[in-house]
């Protein structure tokens, strides 16, 4: 399935109480993925970074499964991860920049692969202080696979909207220079990106939360 | 309760989680959750939490996955308030 899905979450945003109740993990979570919470690895981040960063795992899944099922509705406890593999001295550091932007290959992410029904596709997810960002696709080697995340100076759900679509419009540029760009939603939910009057089959996906924003796309469709 | 009942209740529930709160004076059964109250994906996990609490109703999986608009929210409230 030609896809990509992201998912961004202010970690600043999230109700800690809620997060440590088990009403509410346990309707996210799987008994399998607690387990992977007890694994050596995952000392240094705390249960609620942990349901987190799991949710955005599911939901970028969501988002790059919903290019093939469009009526999909999104249920975290079906799409299950099946393993995470976290990057040697992981030290969680402060988004610091404001921004970052590249190619997926070269990163230290967190990694693992998710199923859902008998779909199977991979994850890469940043953890800092103040944010989790995952990206998915089905090519575990994310060749091609380009990524942004910024922060934005206020919260309300029209200025992340219209933030993320420029900051994404901008990189995009890099790669098809000069032409008339402009984003459009599918009855679905997805967005698909038009030059002129022309749908390009360049999978997109968007993100927004409290004061972050993110993309992902394969370059690869350029 | 009945359906009208029941939909009151329910804008209470949905209050803390929906940015625009004038969008909840004008709900009806099929105003859609995420589409047309711009609730985020993972407040809707705190929806279901919330009506649980407020009805003393489970709401397993497969009932939360239909819980897409006030009107299928409300079927779900209705017949699990029946068990």
């Amino acid at each position: 399935m030609q896809s990509v899905g992201n998912d961004i979450i202010d970690l600043r945003a999230i109700d800690t109480q809620r997060s440590n109740d088990s009403r509410f993990y346990t309707k996210i979570l799987l008994p399998s993925e607690m387990a992977l919470y007890q694994r050596p690895e995952c000392a240094h981040i705390t249960f609620e970074h942990f349901l987190w960063l799991l949710w955005s795992i599911k939901e970028s899944g969501y988002k790059y499964l919903k290019r093939g099922f469009p009526g999909l509705v999104f249920s975290p406890l079906k799409i299950i991860i099946q393993c995470i593999d976290l990057p040697a001295g992981t030290v969680v550091k402060y988004f610091k920049d404001g921004q970052w932007e590249g190619d997926v290959t070269g990163e230290d992410c967190y990694k693992g692969s998710c199923i859902f029904e008998n779909n199977i596709f991979y994850f890469k997810s940043k953890l800092y202080a103040e944010l989790i960002a995952t990206v998915v696709s089905e090519d575990e080697n994310f060749e091609n696979t380009q990524w942004g995340i910024q922060t934005i100076d206020h919260a309300d759900t029209g200025h992340q909207s219209k933030e993320v679509r420029s900051f994404f419009l901008k990189r995009l540029n890099a790669f098809i220079p000069h032409n008339d760009l402009h984003i459009e939603k599918k009855a679905a939910g997805y967005p698909v990106i038009f030059n002129g009057a022309k749908e390009l089959k360049l999978p997109i996906s968007f993100a927004h939360h409290g004061n972050f924003i993110s993309y992902s796309f394969v370059s690869g469709y350029c | 309760m009945d359906r009208q009942a029941i939909l009151e209740e329910l804008k209470k529930v949905l209050i803390p989680y929906t940015e625009n709160k004038q969008l909840l004076e004008g709900i009806t059964e099929n105003t859609d959750l995420l589409k047309d109250l711009k609730i985020n994906s993972a407040n809707l996990v705190d929806v279901i939490i919330d009506a649980e609490s407020k009805y003393d109703i489970e709401i397993d999986m497969d009932a939360a996955e239909r819980m897409v608009n006030v009107g299928s929210c409300i079927d779900v409230i209705q017949e699990k308030m029946k068990h």
